[in-house]
């Protein structure tokens, strides 16, 4: 793209990376402002015998089990928390088209794992002039609807509540071995070909735009997920023979992996939607939660791999 | 003879735009691999110098590589902010890695030198990577006409009047045309499509939001979006039926065809020597090429 015609307003490439860097003033006087109003809706919940939106992510600081970050992504959106709720939707990302479905199974708390407003960080300054942000506000206002991200902390729970809901998607609890590093997830399958690898993933995790480097026929054991980045896979490229990456630009681990091949390497690449990569995770939330939420109704729905490919 | 330094030099001064320096850490354009006084023998252009594009540049005798992307992966601690890039994997993290050492001694054995051209080939006040896209989807003769701007393809005049269609069509006819694979798709294979804006490489939500400030524009055809962003900010377009869809061919495959026109722009002041369009080709395949 021309570099002249893009402004350098807009974000950041990591999201870790991000919330540490950017978390604004406005940011930070809203989580000074929900301790403060803490208490008082706590006691509303529960003299009224309702539930909020805010009692529920009391309770959920209270069971990750993990001490609650500051600056972190996970905070509420948009709508008021203190709204008696209905039902709760647990959601990979707060799509428009999944606040239509929760709306239709009456769930109005949503808990996305991924943001709403299509940034990071959620930054709205620039969409005031955006009638599709208008649009999407417009609808969550009337249907009083409250949207609360659950990214950081469900993936720093024992074990990652993402990973857990990945690998009972895939029945790959048992081959999970340990490690490169924390944010590392190796396993050792059945051996099988790459392509039979690529089909049963794309069946498990309802896959529609899967994208693969390497021999269809490469005898394949052990497959990694080190992460978004390139630096990451690098770490764990020389203990597997097939990395998986979702959310990834595409000069980075798929250009590595052909070039691995091409320098004679026994080495391939699943690339899959961000969704395929993680929705699972949030099913798993929704079972979790259900150990401690019981007043109302909790749904997984599924935001769906957003891309199809043409035959 | 010509050196790499020359070769540079004679670039600079016939980009038709002041020539923007390199960046001290980041990969802006410029020598990023070999010394500038290299001997060049022959000029390959390409969007990505992948480890099969080098050897055959090499096996044609061309040692001078003119590209858009960086060789190791990344582009660079310092890419700008839109660029996207992740963190760029550390000095010591490349130094040890096999791919990267065996892509580095084939670059030194081979005397090749890798020169970045993207700033600069952008500022041109005629986009190459639009002009090249829009040559390989066939797409010159719908054009939209501006009197706006100087030159037909001005990076801001991105749009096409298509023959109605619809977008399952459109993303088949693409992905035929262009030879490619991997095309994704967002929307509604039956939604109907017209007027299509054209985005090579990366699409960000503030662009699709200008885009949409042109009247009757009802999809866009792109190279890559970033999952959290244009992404979903188009599958919500969608759900309120403001726009029909968006195609994203690949950022491999939307800015190939521009190294092409680079080749083309080369040959008019680089009479003495070879140069060759080495397309790296999309890195991906998909299940449905093999068949079930």
């Amino acid at each position: 793209m021309d570099s002249g015609r893009r402004t350098v307003l807009d974000f950041i490439p990591g999201r870790q990376l991000t919330m540490e860097q950017t978390l604004s003033r406005r940011n930070f006087c809203k989580l000074a402002g929900s301790s403060l109003v803490f208490a008082p809706a706590l006691m509303r919940a529960q003299s009224s015998g309702r539930l909020t939106a805010r009692e529920v992510v009391s309770r959920i600081k209270k069971n990750v089990g993990v001490a609650w970050r500051t600056p972190t992504a996970d905070d509420f959106k948009i709508g008021d928390p203190d709204h008696p709720i209905t039902g709760i939707t647990t959601t990979f990302m707060s799509t428009f088209d999944v606040l239509e479905r929760s709306v239709a199974a009456g769930n109005n708390f949503v808990i996305s794992h991924e943001p709403t407003f299509w940034s990071a960080t959620d930054v709205v300054s620039d969409l005031r002039d955006d009638p599709l942000y208008h649009q999407k506000v417009d609808f969550i206002r009337k249907n009083n609807l409250v949207v609360w991200r659950f990214h950081d902390h469900w993936h720093a729970h024992r074990p990652d509540g993402i990973f857990a809901g990945w690998n009972r998607a895939m029945g790959w609890d048992q081959y999970a071995v340990s490690g490169a590093n924390p944010f590392s997830h190796q396993y050792v399958i059945p051996e099988t070909s790459f392509e039979e690898l690529a089909r049963d993933m794309q069946t498990k995790l309802n896959v529609r735009s899967m994208r693969l480097v390497g021999d269809p026929k490469l005898r394949v054991t052990r497959v990694g997920n080190g992460g978004h980045y390139i630096g990451q896979c690098m770490a764990l490229l020389p203990n597997i023979d097939v990395l998986l990456v979702f959310e990834c630009r595409e000069w980075e681990a798929a250009e590595y992996v052909r070039d691995a091949i091409a320098a004679g390497q026994k080495k391939a690449l699943i690339q899959l939607a961000h969704e395929n990569g993680e929705e699972a995770g949030m099913d798993e939330c929704a079972r979790w939660l259900k150990t401690f939420v019981t007043e109302v109704p909790i749904k997984f729905i599924p935001s769906r791999d957003p891309f199809w490919i043409p035959a | 003879m010509i050196t790499a330094q020359q070769l540079l030099e004679r670039m600079q001064k016939n980009v038709g735009v002041p020539w923007q320096s390199q960046r001290p850490d980041g990969y802006s354009d410029g020598i990023l691999q070999g010394s500038p006084d290299t001997e060049v023998k022959g000029v390959a252009t390409t969007f990505t110098p992948t480890l099969e594009v080098l050897r055959r540049a090499v096996s044609s005798g061309k040692n001078a590589i003119i590209c858009r992307e960086s060789p190791f992966y990344s582009r660079g601690e310092r890419a700008p902010l839109f660029y996207r890039n992740g963190p760029a994997p550390s000095k010591d993290v490349l130094e040890k890695d096999s791919v990267v050492r065996a892509k580095q001694d084939f670059i030194s054995q081979n005397n090749i030198v890798i020169l970045r051209l993207t700033e600069n080939w952008d500022a041109r006040p005629t986009d190459g990577q639009l002009q090249g896209l829009a040559r390989a989807l066939g797409w010159e003769k719908f054009h939209s006409p501006s009197n706006a701007y100087p030159q037909a393809y001005d990076p801001r005049n991105i749009y096409f009047q298509l023959p109605k269609t619809d977008l399952g069509t459109l993303a088949r006819d693409s992905k035929r045309r262009m030879k490619i694979n991997a095309v994704r798709v967002v929307g509604d294979p039956e939604a109907p499509v017209g007027k299509v804006a054209l985005v090579h490489g990366l699409l960000l939500v503030a662009e699709v939001e200008r885009i949409l400030k042109e009247p009757r524009v009802d999809t866009v055809v792109a190279g890559d979006a970033v999952e959290w962003e244009a992404a979903p900010y188009f599958q919500d377009l969608v759900t309120a039926k403001r726009a029909s869809g968006l195609i994203l061919l690949g950022e491999e495959a939307s800015e190939e065809p521009g190294s092409g026109e680079v080749a083309a722009w080369l040959k008019t002041f680089l009479s003495e020597l070879p140069v060759e369009w080495i397309p790296a080709g999309e890195p991906f395949w998909t299940l449905s090429q093999v068949g079930s």
